[in-house]
């Protein structure tokens, strides 16, 4: 049994979010929960900024000690605001087990476009690993914006996820009456959690925070979704609980079996190729795909020729060419 | 009816709500109590206190703010002046009537002809912001006697154009209805069940007899509110307005309103000289640990 945490952190209060947390804990326990997912930045809230650096703990903090120590016969999903040993900040997401650390993923991809500035308070993390878990199946984690980046849930199947756990601070936006569910946030998450749960026939949890930081309101939505891409659960929008769902995990066995697409994935032919991509968008390999005019780097060549580069020659043939 | 959908299938639609700004209006309604709720508990507030006009933009903000908090922690302050009509105040008192919240009448007659006593020549638009900062003023006067925050009723489009007194109307502990258009106001307060009368009467700002918003600008709501839509939300180009079958001088008079009110919707810049400048590199959330009065 899964239980999803879809709480309202309060901004910046990290002692009030962890004392609910211990609480949300125990309850999730004393319901049968295997497994509790807690949103992006539960511990602290999501709008930081200049906050960050204030609530921000080591991985030795002893508060998250403390929260790892309440994990006895259980796992938990957490989030907070990760100092490093060199005093980088991260978006980070850890795995609690049996009274430890059972893995940290940092976050990957930092939004910092829109309505997000997430670059400017945080770095970003360099590693992505699936984990063994105490639950039987591996576990792949990702935080928000990591899912909105195709390799992220495909890197984490061939690692050895069976399970996607996503945990978000999604901001609702973009009302419409023509959207499935009046949200486009909301239309756009839904789709991205089924297509990616079929394509990888991985069990895909998401869980997103609701309440309210400064403008931005939390949708909440979140959902368990069975590796056939059908919902195994929807939470409400916008209203805090503590969810749980009963989860047949041996709908995986069957979903994987019946539809080996995990089996006939080509990593070699992609890392063949993203080896030639990346060379080629480097300037350090002759780009067979691009048009015939691109510069060094670039696939697509500008609708009208450039003039004279200004200031740099890169290929002594291309000017040339470029002249007409 | 080809480019505009009607409010309702009614013979008598209040209002012209065109297809792409309509919203789902329950979503609108839960993530605006949510906002307010939200607001009100950051900063350690539990009532509300705004200026109702009579108009649909107040009237819909105190029921969205009764709804999210109940009417008996929101006061409704009234404050006409000596040539505010008697249909908007007879409106504005329905609206308490209905909601059974707490109200005041205020008139602010004596504070701003004691100023236009020694100011005689004002302009029109000069003793209109004059009777909105005086408005503003009998306001944050109140937030102190009542105990609660100002509740902004500013919408998008008078926003975006710069249709407000800056530090007068716009001045807010909050704004809930910030982000929706005028047809998206009266859609959600059709929704909430403002009263019809206000619904369907012609915006104003109330400032002299017979004033509309729409006669003294010169545009109609609902093509200004696709007008602005197309080209702020969704980043249109000129040449594609055009094939949305805008008139490219109206466009033009537009984007000169919106540019040239861009300081109204922003703090006012602060020199940059010392180490962290607020607004610059000093950037904390308006409401964090230890800010909440309580």
């Amino acid at each position: 049994m899964i239980a999803l945490a879809q709480i309202a952190p309060r901004l910046g209060l990290l002692q009030e979010n962890l004392e609910r947390h211990h609480a949300l804990i125990d309850e999730a326990r004393s319901k049968g929960a295997g497994l509790v997912v807690f949103p992006e930045l539960g511990l602290t809230g999501y709008l930081l900024q200049d906050l960050a650096a204030e609530v921000a703990m080591r991985l030795d903090d002893p508060r998250l000690a403390g929260l790892a120590a309440a994990t006895k016969d259980l796992s938990a999903v957490v989030s907070f605001v990760e100092e490093s040993a060199d005093h980088r900040l991260f978006i980070a997401a850890a795995l609690l087990e049996d009274g430890r650390i059972r893995h940290v993923h940092r976050k990957l991809f930092l939004p910092t476009y829109g309505l997000f500035d997430e670059r400017r308070f945080f770095a970003a993390g360099d590693l992505l690993r699936a984990t063994p878990s105490r639950l039987g199946i591996g576990v792949g984690i990702a935080v928000c914006e990591d899912f909105w980046h195709l390799t992220v849930p495909q890197l984490l199947a061939l690692d050895g996820a069976q399970i996607l756990i996503n945990v978000s601070s999604s901001p609702g936006r973009d009302l419409a009456a023509t959207n499935e569910v009046g949200l486009g946030t909301a239309t756009s998450w839904r789709t991205l959690m089924r297509t990616y749960a079929q394509l990888t026939t991985s069990l895909v949890v998401f869980c997103n925070r609701v309440g309210v930081d400064e403008s931005i309101s939390f949708w909440g939505g979140s959902e368990v979704i069975a590796p056939s891409g059908h919902a195994l659960f929807s939470a409400p929008f916008f209203e805090e609980g503590l969810f749980t769902v009963d989860v047949p995990l041996a709908d995986l066995r069957r979903e994987r079996l019946a539809l080996p697409l995990l089996r006939d994935e080509r990593p070699e032919l992609e890392v063949r190729e993203l080896t030639r991509i990346v060379a080629e968008r480097a300037g350090l390999a002759p780009d067979t795909t691009a048009d015939e005019l691109a510069q060094a780097g670039l696939d697509v060549a500008p609708g009208e020729p450039l003039r004279d580069p200004i200031g740099f020659r890169e290929d002594p043939k291309t000017p040339a060419k470029i002249r007409r | 009816m080809t480019e505009a959908t009607v409010a309702s299938a009614s013979p008598d639609p209040p209002f012209e709500l065109p297809e792409e700004l309509a919203i789902d209006t329950d979503v609108a309604r839960r993530v605006i109590e949510q906002f307010i709720r939200g607001q009100l508990r950051q900063a350690g507030f539990e009532r509300l206190v705004l200026g109702l006009s009579g108009g649909i933009d107040s009237a819909l903000v105190a029921y969205l703010a009764a709804e999210a908090i109940g009417a008996d922690r929101l006061l409704c302050v009234l404050m006409p002046y000596r040539t505010s009509s008697d249909a908007s105040r007879a409106d504005a008192e329905d609206v308490v009537r209905r909601l059974g919240a707490a109200s005041e009448i205020v008139d602010i007659t004596p504070m701003a002809d004691a100023f236009f006593a020694t100011n005689a020549d004002a302009s029109p638009v000069r003793r209109g912001n004059v009777m909105a900062r005086i408005r503003m003023t009998v306001l944050y006067d109140r937030s102190v006697t009542w105990g609660g925050l100002v509740v902004g009723t500013g919408n998008k489009t008078e926003s975006l154009i710069g249709y407000t007194t800056l530090f007068g109307d716009s001045a807010c502990a909050f704004n809930p209805i910030g982000d929706l258009y005028k047809s998206q106001v009266r859609q959600v307060a059709a929704a909430m069940g403002v009263p019809d009368a206000i619904l369907r009467k012609a915006p104003s700002a109330d400032l002299w007899p017979g004033q509309t918003d729409e006669s003294e600008a010169d545009f109609s709501y609902p093509v200004l509110d696709r007008l602005l839509y197309w080209r702020v939300d969704r980043r249109r180009t000129d040449e594609e307005m055009t094939a949305l079958g805008f008139d490219p001088a109206l466009v033009a008079r537009i984007d000169r309103l919106i540019a040239t009110s861009e300081f109204k919707r922003q703090v006012p810049p602060i020199a940059k000289l010392g180490p962290r400048t607020a607004g610059v590199d000093y950037l904390y959330p308006r409401r964090r640990p230890g800010s909440a009065r309580r």
